[in-house]
């Protein structure tokens, strides 16, 4: 369960490559217990943002802490219980499976007995269980980035920081990776991602950041995000009997259109100003007197990949 | 104890791909043969002190090869970067390399000595106390131009942008800088091999640390 506690707090973050503005000044910060989609278009500053905070550039200005220690000088301490994959999981040719989490597992400081239950245990969560004699260089894609993310959940961190968990899987292999994370929110752990497929972010993030340019454009909860767009202008109407007379809806107080959508499914489009309440319970009204019968009424939320493109769309790419 | 855990790794590694069983096996087969086959080149020496001569001239080379190119070719395939997530110091993932690349080789140059003196008593040409001695100074000599040589390798795989360059760095400058490790020879001090280790050390944790600091700047 998402708790009110912050596991990471950005404050006035930034950074530069050379002359090159990656982040300019982001504070954020990351709550225990929940799934935070991070999202932008290349080169935003998603995976500088993941870097920094996973300790790898340190050269950054600003201040973040995790879990109250403060980074870059703590990076050390706080890598015990940080876990992080990145966007090109990359291992030595030599390595087995099995032999990459031990190393891995060591280093995290885990000691033999625990590796002996922790390993096939990740394994199964990814569904690698049948590879793990094998060497990593005869894996599929999307097997090594599976092995990315056990070797990340090996120590059982606290916060996990994933750069693009979701590319190049297959729906299947998403959907368990999807369940995977879930469950580290169940398990009280915190998760942050980025990720460019926006409705895997939408079904499984708590809350979402929106990153373009380096600067963080918005952030919230779903239904935050889409509360500053006025939802109420688009209604949909599905009729389980459709009389055919709803055109005439259209010089009903407030009203601005309607369009069939489809064969029972009538797009209603209110004026900005109108009163929809009045609006809707006069075309409610008018229906039913001219012989409709109406399954149900909605009114039109955008998808993240609209308010994506509502929030990203207009900014230009450096 | 993350160089302890890195350096066993680093040995696990050379075991898995072989590198090991290529230097234990290659380097003393490659002083036989050579010492068979071009009998010129040996000019009437044993094989235990044309070894030493191999042992020496090749070893460091190969070192710094091994040792740049590793590094050159994980660090630009984004090896590190897991490594670094967890309490490791940066400086460990080179002195376990370093470490690993020197015990291995060192480990090559005496398999090499002494299969090369158990060829010469089964040829029957004598093992005295003098022979002994001069192999043992000779390959003294060698261990510090080869740990001169792998930390090159180190600083040379750290600074160096790609495989090419620095190959031809380990060539232009890693090998050359060995050299170092033979001047008390060449300037005939007293006790040669004793100066030679003590310089070798020197100039080794010299490249060492100089490569540690600026591993340790670079952003992964």
């Amino acid at each position: 369960m998402t708790g009110t506690r912050d596991v990471a707090v950005f404050e006035g973050v930034s950074k530069s490559y050379n002359s090159f503005l990656a982040l300019d000044n982001i504070s954020f910060s990351i709550k225990e217990g929940e799934i935070f989609g991070f999202i932008g278009p290349n080169g935003a500053g998603k995976t500088t943002t993941m870097k920094i905070l996973v300790g790898l550039l340190s050269d950054f200005s600003g201040d973040l802490t995790v879990g109250g220690l403060k980074l870059p000088e703590s990076r050390v301490e706080l890598n015990r219980w940080l876990g992080y994959m990145p966007q090109m999981v990359a291992f030595q040719e030599w390595r087995t499976v099995d032999h990459a989490l031990t190393t891995f597992g060591r280093l995290s400081g885990l000691n033999k007995a625990t590796l002996a239950s922790r390993i096939p245990r990740v394994l199964e969560l990814v569904g690698l269980e049948k590879v793990r004699g094998k060497k990593i260089i005869h894996l599929s894609g999307g097997m090594t980035q599976k092995l990315g993310l056990a070797q990340a959940l090996l120590h059982q961190p606290k916060l996990v920081v994933l750069d693009e968990p979701l590319s190049g899987l297959d729906p299947g292999s998403r959907m368990q990776v999807k369940s995977v994370l879930k469950d580290l929110r169940t398990g009280g752990a915190s998760v942050f991602f980025s990720s460019h497929i926006l409705s895997d972010v939408q079904d499984i993030a708590d809350r979402i950041g929106i990153i373009s340019g380096g600067e963080m454009l918005k952030l919230g909860t779903l239904d935050e995000l889409k509360s500053h767009f006025s939802v109420k202008d688009d209604q949909e109407i599905i009729l389980s009997h459709n009389a055919g007379n709803w055109k005439e809806l259209e010089t009903a107080p407030g009203v601005r259109g309607i369009e069939l959508a489809g064969e029972n499914r009538l797009l209603l489009h209110l004026f900005p100003e109108a009163d929809s309440d009045a609006t809707i319970n006069e075309v409610i009204k008018r229906l039913i007197e001219k012989g409709n019968t109406i399954r149900s009424f909605t009114p039109l939320a955008p998808s993240l990949d609209e308010l994506y493109l509502k929030y990203v769309g207009g900014r230009e790419a450096r | 104890m993350s160089l302890k855990i890195m350096f066993l790794d680093e040995l696990k590694g050379f075991y898995r791909s072989r590198v090991m069983l290529a230097l234990w096996v290659g380097m003393p087969l490659l002083a036989l043969l050579i010492h068979t086959f071009q009998p010129k080149l040996q000019g009437g020496m044993t094989l235990t002190l044309f070894a030493t001569f191999v042992v020496s001239s090749i070893s460091g080379t190969l070192a710094s090869i091994m040792l740049s190119v590793g590094i050159i070719h994980e660090k630009s395939r984004g090896v590190y970067s897991l490594f670094l997530v967890r309490p490791v110091k940066k400086n460990s993932i080179l002195f376990g390399k370093f470490l690993a690349v020197f015990s291995c080789i060192v480990v090559a140059g005496i398999i090499t000595i002494l299969i090369s003196l158990l060829y010469d008593h089964l040829k029957g040409n004598p093992i005295n106390q003098a022979l002994l001695r001069e192999a043992g100074k000779s390959l003294l000599t060698g261990f510090s131009t080869m740990a001169i040589s792998s930390a090159a390798g180190v600083l040379i795989g750290t600074l160096a942008p790609s495989v090419l360059v620095g190959v031809i760095l380990v060539l232009y400058g890693g090998n050359q800088l060995s050299v170092l490790g033979l001047l008390p020879t060449m300037l005939k001090l007293p006790y040669p091999w004793v100066f030679s280790l003590g310089f070798g050390v020197v100039v080794t944790t010299v490249l060492l640390f100089l490569a540690a600091f600026l591993f340790n700047r670079k952003q992964f």
